[in-house]
């Protein structure tokens, strides 16, 4: 590039340039702290306007107060002096969106954090939106296949569905959303997963987890690492749910994971006690149910005259020695569709993923399921918990009728079944095959101990000599007659094989 | 209760003293005085004169405008000023502050309370920085 070249191309920009005479209206910073700057001036802003201060950090106007406005200030505070001239943007506070965000990691700002080279955006979208209302949605009645079997099975989750994902920590809770992204590759779906306060070492193994499964070309991660302040946690999810508005907006079908939404109303708990707003219970602020239920409502199944699409919200949220009864938990399960309980005994059972079955539930429930899942899983809800308690029985070692013996049995099977190896996920129709024989009693006299091994085998021979039956599931959700015989032919004769 | 700011009491101090004579005015003052050691306002006299002075402008129509330039200001750019300061904020009165700035360049900066209208080179220059510099 010649020098001339350079010379004429300034020259050309200085002429097309025109500065506009506008008035404004400023503030002065009074006091800055911990990420918090109160300013007096700014008399016209409006609530969450953006504010830019002379080094050019961005912040939020939070509190309008009679004299001051309290600002939220997006980054490095530290050069922010009193006396600085702040000036008011007129914008809502927005994050820059586009098809070729796919891919990335982005932070809270919507800013390409992953050294990838700059992302091209088309939009901007305000971070904060009216959720759709009831005219533009649609029933929930599409599944979502996580191919984690027991939730697949038993918690199934539907497209425009808000699941929780709640459990102590250590118990699987990232676990189960990951496996869920990884299985949705060829599944048309686009997934955001958006990490709140979480450490950047963690956020790193995740992005690779998803780069080495192929997740990547589907997802878009948005990242508030526990090293930035707490305002990029609090708009984090906000962002999240904002770009996957931009894919739903052209009829994408979109999965959110919040990871985890404690830290989220923890973050805002900061916010609020240094902008002197009253505390509630636990200190947290009084609208901290509104800060959930706001951006939980976003999920939805629009219906096709509003461009159809879809955002599903899996949101995690941690609890602290098993008490779901504290104050973000119940706030957290009150808002959304069931919850998916982990608990830390199972955990350390064995039984993975640590899935309380009795205390799991999805409201939407088998309306979001296929019809052949509909029709395998249907009793096996009610078989585990049946399970659960005549195995407290069973303690006592007295003598058991026949009966009760062979549940006891089907239930040892059935929690056998229905543990998976992370980052494993299955495809729904290997998941009714295996139901299938569970059900039908087929694993009622293979050893407890050789179930895995039974299930891998009997997947991998009915997959050859039940290929119809699999051919009817992917096709149209259901099995034939014809396709139902050839399978019980096929388990029958892996049976046989089987020693 | 509610808390009384600074400017309700300002405010106060208008309605109570407004139209009044000189007499009535020495005992009204001694009153305010008295309730702002009672109610140990006597720290926050400054701002809540500097309120009141703003309130009586305001109801008088007289507007304080700083106007920061790099030069003194012509006679004949200050009447021209004051005409358009006065359409513009339907103002009775205007009150110029001048002040020097050679920082500014060129040109000149108007602020009335937390408005600001910008026409230094400075202000261009920094404008056309940030054109310049835009990420395209």
């Amino acid at each position: 590039m010649s020098t001339n070249y350079i010379v004429e191309n300034l020259k050309k920009e200085i002429d097309n340039f025109s500065a506009q005479i506008t008035s404004e209206k400023i503030g002065h910073v009074l006091e800055v702290f911990d990420g918090i700057a109160k300013i007096s001036g700014l008399g016209d802003i409006k609530s969450s306007e953006m504010v830019t201060f002379p080094g050019g950090e961005t912040g939020v106007a939070l509190n309008l107060e009679e004299d001051t406005v309290g600002v939220i200030i997006f980054d490095d505070f530290s050069k922010i002096k009193e006396g600085d001239e702040v000036h008011a943007t007129g914008k809502i506070l927005e994050v820059p969106v586009g098809d070729s965000i796919i891919g990335r990691v982005v932070n809270a700002l919507g800013v390409e954090i992953d050294g990838k080279g700059v992302i091209k955006r088309d939009k901007t979208y305000p971070i904060e939106k009216v959720a759709p209302g009831v005219i533009t949605r649609l029933s929930v009645d599409k599944p979502v296949a996580t191919g984690i079997k027991v939730i697949d099975a038993i918690i199934p989750i539907g497209r425009g569905q808000r699941e929780l994902i709640i459990g102590d920590r250590q118990t699987g809770k990232t676990a189960i959303a990951i496996d869920a992204i990884l299985n949705q590759k060829g599944q048309n779906m686009i997934c955001v997963y958006v990490s709140i306060g979480q450490k950047d070492s963690k956020l790193r193994k995740i992005q690779t987890r998803l780069e080495k499964g192929g997740a990547m070309a589907y997802t878009v991660i948005v990242s508030a690492g526990s090293s930035e302040p707490a305002p990029l946690s609090y708009i984090a999810p906000y962002t999240g749910v904002s770009i996957a508005e931009y894919f739903m907006d052209q009829g994408k079908d979109v999965l959110i994971i919040y990871d985890d939404l404690s830290k989220h109303a923890v973050a805002y708990r900061e916010i609020s006690l240094l902008l002197r707003r009253p505390p509630g219970r636990e200190a947290f602020p009084g609208d901290v149910f509104y800060l959930h239920s706001r951006l939980l409502e976003r999920a939805c199944r629009r219906n096709q005259e509003y461009g159809g699409g879809s955002i599903t919200a899996l949101p995690i949220v941690e609890t602290q020695a098993g008490d779901v009864t504290a104050y973000i938990p119940t706030n957290v399960i009150s808002i959304t569709d069931g919850q998916i309980f982990l608990e830390t005994d199972l955990f350390y059972k064995g039984i993975r993923p640590a899935v309380n079955v009795g205390l799991s539930v999805s409201r939407v429930g088998s309306k979001a399921q296929i019809k052949a899942m509909k029709k395998v899983a249907g009793t096996l809800k009610l078989d585990l918990a049946q399970y659960r308690e005549l195995e407290a029985f069973s303690q006592f070692g007295s003598d058991l009728d026949s009966a009760t013996r062979e549940q006891l049995e089907r239930g040892k099977r059935a929690v056998e079944v229905l543990k998976q190896p992370q980052y494993s996920p299955m495809a729904v129709e290997r998941q009714v095959a295996i139901l299938y024989a569970l059900v039908k009693g087929y694993m009622d006299d293979v050893s407890v101990d050789r179930i895995k091994e039974f299930e891998e085998g009997l997947i991998s021979y009915t997959e050859n000599n039940a290929k119809k039956f699999y051919k009817e599931i992917i096709e149209t959700n259901m099995w034939s007659d014809a396709g139902e015989a050839e399978l019980k032919k096929a388990i029958e004769e892996f049976k046989n094989n089987f020693s | 209760m509610a808390t009384l700011s600074n400017n309700d009491i300002a405010q106060a101090i208008y309605l109570v003293s407004k139209d009044k004579t000189n007499a009535e005015l020495g005992d009204i003052n001694n009153k305010i005085i008295k309730f702002f050691a009672r109610r140990r306002l006597l720290t926050k006299t400054k701002d809540i004169l500097d309120r009141l002075g703003k309130i009586i402008n305001h109801e008088n129509g007289i507007v304080v405008v700083k106007a920061l330039s790099a030069l003194k200001l012509e006679e004949e750019t200050k009447k021209e000023l004051i005409f358009f300061l006065k359409e513009r904020f339907k103002a009775k009165e205007i009150i110029l502050k001048e002040t020097l700035d050679k920082k500014l360049l060129g040109g000149i900066r108007i602020e009335i309370e937390d408005e600001i209208i910008d026409l230094t080179v400075k202000n261009k220059i920094k404008k056309l920085q940030e054109h310049l510099t835009r990420k395209i």
